[in-house]
């Protein structure tokens, strides 16, 4: 039962791609995104450990096919419709 | 920057949840361009770098660094105020650290920065605990068979930064010149200065 | 607070498998390993990710354990950072 992204010992995942990757973000939303973390974790909306459930709580498939950032912005989605802060789809076009 | 197709979509969620939050009274665009300007400044590998090359060139500071590693980077203004904790590992002739997050991507970002990307792949997360002399020989990194490798997973709530190995002929270098040597992979253990 | 565990004391890992977020890898479940010394206490983060206010304070371990013990092979060591109740007194041991 052990959650998706615990991996350390998981065979399967390649070589590291050791490229360097001087900028923090690749893309403007991923700041924006970690900021609405550390806004939304500041407001006492969730706490850290809340936040790591909901990453860990996608279903596997969808967490490997998501980039890491995407992860972060699902998570928070999650936790505001689950703490009734937005609907269910309120995101959608 | 990146603008393509799927890009797009993401991006649009996420302006949309920034706009939901303002209209909701929950956070506003001010407060939210505020918190992202102060969660990046100040964050660099310079940071770990000079916390280095004063542990290089002052014995006492290093003795400090290693015992209790918040309180000796404070002593340098770093870390101010976290609720983390750091501990400082340091590399001999004969042994040698490395830092991972298996579980998620965890990180002393005060002292190093944003991660690289490869520090939160699935990659170096699943591999480095279970056979850390390949993945750092991935890193161009070959260590002599008798080297101790720890990997140090940080699973709760203390970050760790790596005290590289000072190289050799650099006696006559002072504390800003050593730091401009240490890299961000050197801080991780991935790298050697 | 008294220290459940000192430095050197040799302890057991739970070999439990929640259904809830913890902070013990499973590949860290049911193996033996050396506690290098407390970290300093924390909430227990397996009760506040369920956004519960009455998370325990407990003292969290920084413990050494050998890859051979882990893996079955291997002459590197893991360091985790481990809350107490993760932890047993090794068994084999007392």
């Amino acid at each position: 039962m052990a959650r998706i992204n615990d991996v350390g010992g998981t065979v399967g995942f390649g070589a590291v791609d050791t490229a360097d990757d001087p900028a923090p973000f690749h893309a403007d939303w991923e700041a924006r995104v970690v900021g609405l973390f550390n806004a939304l974790r500041a407001e006492g909306l969730f706490n850290t450990n809340e936040f790591r459930d909901a990453i860990e709580s996608m279903p596997p498939a969808e967490y490997l096919t998501t980039s890491y950032y995407e992860r972060w912005f699902e998570a928070i989605r999650a936790l505001l419709e689950r703490k009734g802060v937005i609907e269910p789809g309120e995101l959608d076009d | 920057m990146s603008g393509d197709h799927s890009d797009a979509a993401i991006a649009r969620r996420v302006r949309r949840m920034e706009t939901l939050l303002e209209e909701k009274g929950v956070l506003s665009g001010a407060r939210l361009d505020e918190i992202i300007d102060a969660s990046l400044s100040g964050a660099s590998p310079a940071n770990g770098a000079r916390v280095v090359a004063r542990a290089w060139t002052d014995p006492g500071y290093r003795r400090r660094l290693l015992a209790d590693g918040t309180a000796a980077v404070r002593e340098l203004g770093f870390m101010e105020g976290s609720y983390q904790r750091l501990r400082v590992v340091e590399n001999t002739a004969d042994t040698h650290n490395v830092i991972v997050c298996t579980l998620c991507s965890c990180y002393p970002l005060r002292l190093l920065g944003p991660s690289p990307s490869w520090y939160k792949s699935e990659a170096y997360r699943s591999r480095v605990v279970r056979e850390p002399r390949t993945v750092l020989a991935e890193f161009g990194l070959e260590l002599p068979a008798g080297t101790e490798i720890t990997v140090w997973d940080s699973s709760a709530e203390t970050r760790y930064m790596v005290l590289p190995r000072r190289p050799e002929g650099t006696e006559g270098l002072g504390e800003e010149e050593l730091a401009a040597l240490v890299t961000r992979n050197a801080l991780i253990g991935t790298a050697a200065v | 607070m008294t220290d459940r565990f000192p430095p050197g004391t040799r302890v057991r890992t739970y070999d439990h498998d929640p259904a809830h977020h913890t902070r013990l890898p499973r590949y860290a479940r049911g193996k033996r390993g050396v506690v290098v010394e407390p970290e300093g206490p924390a909430e227990l983060a397996d009760i506040s990710a369920q956004g519960r206010g009455d998370a325990p304070l407990q003292q969290i371990y920084a413990v050494r354990f050998a890859a051979r013990d882990l893996w079955g092979e291997g002459d590197h060591h893991v360091v985790l950072d481990l809350w107490e109740s993760y932890l047993e007194e090794d068994p084999d041991e007392r």
